[in-house]
């Protein structure tokens, strides 16, 4: 049965990216933004580590990994700092009202 | 029969992001990422690969947590009950046709196999000898992170009320 | 780490430290941001003189990046130590002149930043041997050159000349990232020594596109034909960063490439004419549009093009040691003749010379240096343009055809026309305007070395052919000779009728009223060289469909989120389908 874990993670992920992927077009918060972009990189995580173990390379899958996360902290620092200063100027988080950069 | 933890693990990991995305109050929400990350960090383990699965667990189940629980607290907490921007149908065309055209093309062709023994390097040697560049360059966007970060948070204290919104950082 | 290897890191380093330190030091106090400025230029110019005593032809690396990038490897040889030299020691100069002339601008952290980000990048371009490499120096140069066009981000005339010359310079750039990504595929590397040992590692039918490539990108850097709009357009910059990037350093990047990648390319059939014909009707074309150009930057950037056709013209010709020996003549005495114009518009406060004349009695250090520069771009004997201009004309003499060698010349005579009408039309004549005084001292301390380089960088002929020879360049062919040797060689029959035609051009001004008969039979010409022959014409179409696409395409934007990202996964999906279906 364990020759089925490699289809069994692979699934996860692909279905955490189409969760944050819905949660991106179906979200008016801000901050839930944040949050869909995060599960979408547990996914992304979750193929590297398993790319390590299949090609005999954990060490490998491992690091790539740890940049992933590292890098995408700092995108989820950044994003929440400008959540909280969107909120300071323009008074609300919702979508809707943040329209600023059209025609 | 261990194959059972991983479907558990698998299943936990999607209901806690299901979940987090749908919660009305974003403090559930950010506690169900927090769960969702925790299951990730088992799995990870799971695949024999513990150091990232702590650090998977520390940073994304912790940190992130409580910069979520910090932002929130500061940006407000309204429920949010708005119904979708977009027409209803468009986000699950999109999602669903995404994850059907890569599932098909990935696990279509992905074959059943042992899973091969390890013999690459251990995590440790990979990440400080020939990974070092990527080290140096971590430290390079937390740094930048911060500088960031504290940047943006100066924005609002300096400038006075008459001062138009959106004039130009010098440091572009 | 061996010396060439902590020099070549200085003279990069020093100035990318520097602009860290200036912006992080922000704009507090001018002075700080003025001293900090000049210390690092300077030590990065000594950094680069340094450089000078350790050429020689063995790759310093630095690191290995492994896979497609390659080494990080510098090679200290001749033509990159001395473009280095002289992207510092020009950048020092136009650092110092800074202080004077941006005296009390505002945001000068931002200025010193982007100036010394560039010395660093231009300092890499010139000593790096992977292309890969080159190509990033190379767009950073392009980055901070519209960064510091645009200085002045109030004025929407700076700002369009900014992106204007992004714009053509970026498309050159493809060039030579094409020419990188071909080199890589056939031999496995980006180290470019490789392709000038061997040309025919690349297969007969892929070279020319590399050669022709490198020409589009060297054309569009350095202002040739068809590229040449972006030049004039980008005197929107304070004088200093004109003088630095627009005649001193940046601009002479394309030809850079095409002396560095002559002997892999002068095979290929059609390259050298092509080279050859490009300086030459960019020589001619931007000689006519200074004859009638008012604005005094205008005239100098249309010289400067005028003058990169002439060393383009001898690459082209195989006369690699004369174009560079006038690139180097070119770079002191043009950076000189921008720099004096910085302080007479500084004085002045226009850019147009018909509110000048007469400035002469009021700027007596100015006008004396100017005039200095003027007789070196004129080609007046003893001076450095002289020698370097009629090394070039010979080296056309012997390996181009003689048609092209007579048009080279008439530019010869139309340079010292126009030179002597932007002389006489500044510092002589009747004063339309007022001078607020003569050049600063900080314009002084930066004016004197570049004239008295004006009056002697001839003498370094035979040390400059000894740089450029064997030992460090094994593969251009260039033989070390004496500075006798090289100057004899100037001094004979086709000097004296270059001279004549020189003497013609100066003497056609004096006398213009008497040939006004003639000045109105060409006027046909003069208008279509104010009209920069019709090039702003199709630039400014070409603006105008972009635009209009730009509007229809507007409806798109909504400016809601979840908008953008159904855009953005759409086109995941259509990749993916193309992927998964073709795969």
């Amino acid at each position: 049965m364990s020759n089925y874990i490699p289809h069994i993670i692979l699934g996860v992920a692909i279905l955490l990216l189409g969760v944050g992927i819905y949660a991106l077009l179906a979200t008016r918060n801000l901050i839930k933004v944040i949050v869909a972009l995060q599960i979408m990189v547990k996914g992304a995580m979750l193929v590297l580590v398993l790319a390590g173990k299949m090609t005999a390379q954990p060490g490998l899958g491992q690091t790539l990994a740890l940049t992933v996360i590292v890098a995408d902290t700092i995108v989820a620092v950044i994003g929440l700092t400008l959540a909280v200063q969107i909120r300071r100027r323009f008074g609300s988080l919702d979508v809707k009202d943040l329209t600023r950069l059209k025609r | 029969m261990e194959i059972i933890w991983y479907v558990l693990a698998a299943a936990g990991a999607l209901v806690c992001a299901a979940l987090a995305i749908s919660a009305k109050r974003l403090l559930v929400s950010a506690i169900w990422l927090a769960g969702c990350s925790a299951l990730v960090a088992l799995l990870m383990y799971l695949l024999g690969a513990p150091e990232i699965a702590v650090i998977e667990l520390s940073v994304g189940a912790g940190l992130v947590t409580v910069l979520f629980v910090f932002a929130i607290n500061i940006a407000g907490d309204e429920s949010t009950a708005l119904p979708v921007a977009l027409p209803k149908p468009i986000p699950w065309i999109l999602a669903i046709g995404l994850l059907a055209l890569v599932g098909w093309m990935v696990l279509s062709k992905l074959m059943g196999g042992e899973m091969p023994p390890d013999y690459g390097e251990t995590f440790y040697a990979t990440l400080w000898t020939s990974r070092y560049l990527d080290v140096l360059l971590q430290v390079a966007i937390i740094f930048t992170g911060v500088l960031g970060m504290m940047g943006l948070l100066a924005e609002g204290k300096k400038r006075p009320a008459a001062e138009a919104p959106g004039s130009d950082e010098e440091h572009s | 780490m061996s010396t060439p290897a902590i020099l070549i890191l200085l003279t990069l380093g020093l100035p990318w430290l520097g602009a860290l330190v200036v912006w992080a030091a922000g704009d507090r106090t001018e002075k700080l941001s003025h001293t900090l400025a000049v210390i690092f230029a300077v030590l990065s110019a000594v950094a680069g003189l340094g450089l000078l005593l350790q050429t020689g032809s063995e790759p310093v690396q630095l690191a290995d990046l492994g896979g497609v990038f390659g080494p990080i490897s510098f090679v200290p040889d001749g033509l990159g130590v001395f473009l280095s030299v002289v992207a510092t020691f020009i950048g020092s100069l136009a650092v110092i002149f800074s202080v004077n002339y941006m005296h009390g601008e505002k945001q000068l952290s931002r200025y010193y930043a982007y100036m010394l980000f560039f010395i660093g990048a231009m300092v890499g371009l010139v000593l790096t041997s992977n292309m890969l490499l080159m190509f990033v120096f190379w767009e950073i140069t392009a980055l901070c050159s519209y960064a510091l066009i645009s200085f002045n981000s109030d004025d929407p005339k700076a700002v369009a000349g900014g992106v204007k010359a992004l714009i053509m310079t970026q498309i050159g750039g493809i060039g030579l990232l094409l020419g990188a990504l071909v080199l890589y595929i056939y031999t496995g590397q980006m180290d470019y020594n490789i392709l000038l040992a061997n040309p025919a590692a690349i297969p007969a039918q892929l070279l020319p596109v590399m050669a022709f490539g490198f020409l589009v990108a060297a054309a569009a850097k350095s202002a040739q034909f068809p590229f040449q709009t972006w030049l004039p357009d980008a005197m929107e910059a304070p004088t200093p960063i004109s003088a630095l990037i627009h005649a001193a350093t940046m601009v002479n990047a394309g030809v850079y490439l095409l002396a560095r990648f002559y002997p892999a390319f002068h095979e290929v059939p059609g390259w050298t004419f092509s080279v050859m014909l490009v300086g030459l009707i960019t020589a001619l074309l931007a000689a006519l549009m200074a004859v009638v150009a008012n604005d005094l930057k205008r005239v100098l950037a249309y010289s400067t093009v005028s003058q990169l056709g002439y060393m383009v013209y001898a690459v082209g010709s195989g006369g690699i040691f004369a174009s560079q020996f006038h690139l180097l003549s070119h770079s002191v005495f043009k950076a000189l003749l921008f720099l004096a114009a910085g302080a007479v518009i500084h004085a002045v406060g226009t850019r147009d010379m018909r509110q000048m004349g007469g400035l002469g009695k009021q700027m007596p250090f100015t006008r004396v240096v100017f005039i200095i520069g003027a007789l070196a771009l004129a080609g007046i004997p003893v001076l450095n343009g002289f020698w370097s201009k009629e090394l070039v004309l010979e080296a056309g003499l012997m390996h181009a055809p003689i048609w092209s060698y007579v048009l080279m010349l008439i530019g010869a005579g139309l340079t010292a026309f126009y030179t002597y009408r932007m002389v006489t039309m500044v510092f002589y004549g009747e004063a339309h305007g007022h001078a607020h005084g003569d050049a600063g001292t900080a314009m002084k301390i930066a004016l004197a070395p570049l004239a008295l380089g004006a009056l002697t960088t001839w003498l370094l002929a035979g040390p400059f052919a000894k740089l450029l020879s064997a030992e460090t360049l094994p593969y251009h062919g260039i033989e070390a000779a004496s500075t006798f040797h090289i100057l004899e060689e100037v001094i004979s029959l086709p000097t004296l009728i270059a001279l004549a035609v020189v003497a013609l051009g100066l003497l056609a001004w004096v006398f213009r009223s008497k040939l006004a008969g003639l000045g109105r039979a060409l006027r046909g010409l003069g208008w279509a060289a104010e009209n920069s022959f019709g090039f702003e014409a199709i630039n400014r179409g070409i603006v105008r469909g972009v635009s209009g696409a730009a509007e229809g395409l507007r409806i798109t934007q909504t400016g809601l989120l979840n908008w953008n990202v159904v855009g953005i996964v759409a086109g995941l999906l259509i990749v993916i389908a193309i992927l998964a279906l073709g795969a």
